[in-house]
């Protein structure tokens, strides 16, 4: 009697067990697969701000940024801030899918750069759930514009540094929003008691409104913007539209900021939109595979 | 008696599941290149189905397990044609029938009746399939932007090549 009973049992799950694979199509979805999120920003740059993609491997990229003059000087004369525009343009290319490095040069204070960008972690579903994509990002900055002060400055003084986690999330295909703890640091500071370090905390977002544009929007916290020297630095803002056709990229902003250095924009921001220090802005950037 | 019959159960089970093959590593390309833009790339992580029985055949493709040269074309085939986040697979589900695929294939959430052309070489372990054939892009609902329309070749060709294993 239990031996039958077993023997029935057996042959009961047998079937059952081809009942499973009755329908050959079922297994389509027993496949555990890693779906990585991609594009959770157009470009390598929000506004001012890092994002955490990089272009990929074999990728040489151009970018040029103008900020033009603000809303409060002479606008009219200057046609709009065109006249007194001030520029960056940076060269990078990425080394690995994950690994950037690239050099710039802006006439804000003829600051000159150079960056290293790491893709550390990337968001993903499926066998393995990653919510967030992290990029590590560092740059020194070499002001190159002759000192007022009539003090004899070494080298070293002219040099600042900006290092930053980039905490992205792509929320659906249209959100995304980042958030990147920052510290910046400067060789040189009005006087002993005013910090060389101080920290920073980007928040930003884009939303797309087409598949090729998007509504763009970053500002920056930090933690001390009094300085002995009587300077009381604001904080940084924009707000921007991005337009991608095929390997451009552009960005059209406005803002309250002129440098387009990360430790000047961030930490050195003396212009404030309350009494008119917006300005006009736009990035552009093309992409060329150098390395198929 | 009832060792003839665990015997009979079993061998029955055996011989049904020999007759599913699978894999899920096939290849498939899709090439929508023009002369002015090279527009290629290829998946080697497709699943395909098929059950020698019936003659079931199913082939599954995960869109951003696509490989283009180049990371921005990638990124835009993801982001602004395939719409992977939204469509994440094409699938083909249907039977495999003298010489010809036919069955419903399913691009960027549209489905319609395909009957192309196939080949499958089957042995006792494994069945290799090979299929080229053309899909009209514009039918699958993803529109291509006049600025490209004469980079882009509408009508794309894919060729799939899949050995699978008997299960």
């Amino acid at each position: 009697m239990m031996r039958s009973f077993v023997f029935a049992f057996l042959i009961f799950s047998a079937v059952q067990a081809f009942g499973q694979e009755d329908d050959l199509f079922d297994l389509f979805d027993d496949v555990e697969e890693v779906q990585l999120t991609y594009a959770t920003f157009k470009g390598t740059q929000l506004i001012n701000s890092a994002t955490n993609e990089t272009p990929g491997e074999g990728v040489l990229q151009y970018v040029i940024a103008h900020r033009f003059g603000s809303f409060n000087d002479d606008y009219l004369y200057n046609f709009f801030g065109l006249d007194n525009a001030q520029i960056r343009m940076q060269l990078d290319y990425g080394m690995t899918d994950k690994l950037n490095v690239g050099i710039g040069r802006s006439s804000f204070l003829k600051v000159a750069d150079g960056f290293i960008k790491y893709k550390l972690l990337q968001q993903q579903t499926g066998a393995k759930n990653v919510p967030v994509s992290l990029t590590l990002n560092s740059s020194i900055n070499y002001r190159n514009a002759r000192y007022t002060d009539g003090v004899e400055h070494y080298t070293s003084d002219r040099i600042s540094y900006l290092h930053q986690a980039i905490i992205a999330r792509k929320w659906n295909r249209k959100l995304s929003t980042l958030v990147s703890p920052s510290v910046v640091h400067f060789n040189l500071v009005p006087t002993a008691q005013d910090p060389n370090t101080t920290a920073h905390l980007t928040l930003g977002g884009r939303y797309k409104i087409t598949n090729r544009m998007a509504l763009t929007g970053e500002g920056t916290i930090m933690s001390n913007r009094e300085f002995s020297s009587g300077e009381r630095y604001t904080t940084p803002f924009a707000l921007g539209v991005d337009i991608e056709t095929g390997g451009h990229v552009f960005q059209l902003h406005i803002s309250n900021t002129r440098a387009m250095n990360g430790p000047f924009w961030m930490a050195r921001n003396p212009y404030s939109a309350s009494n008119g220090g917006l300005f006009l802005g736009f990035n552009i950037s093309r992409v060329f595979t150098v390395k198929e | 008696m009832k060792k003839l019959f665990t015997l009979l159960a079993l061998t029955l089970g055996l011989s049904l599941s020999a007759q599913q093959y699978m894999t899920r590593q096939g290849s498939l390309t899709f090439d929508a290149g023009s002369p002015l833009e090279d527009i290629v790339a290829t998946s080697n992580s497709a699943t395909a189905v098929y059950d020698a029985q019936d003659g079931k055949l199913g082939v599954q493709v995960l869109m951003t397990s696509f490989e283009f040269k180049r990371a921005l074309m990638q990124e835009h085939f993801n982001e602004n044609y395939a719409e992977s986040e939204v469509y994440p697979k094409a699938v083909f589900k249907g039977k495999f029938e003298a010489g010809r695929a036919i069955g419903a294939l399913t691009i960027h959430g549209v489905t319609k009746d395909v009957d192309v052309p196939a080949k499958l070489d089957l042995s006792k372990e494994t069945a290799h399939l090979v299929a080229e054939f053309a899909v009209t892009i514009e039918e699958y609902g993803i529109a291509i932007p006049s600025a490209v329309a004469n980079k882009i070749d509408k009508h794309a060709k894919i060729l799939v090549d899949c050995k699978l294993v008997a299960k």
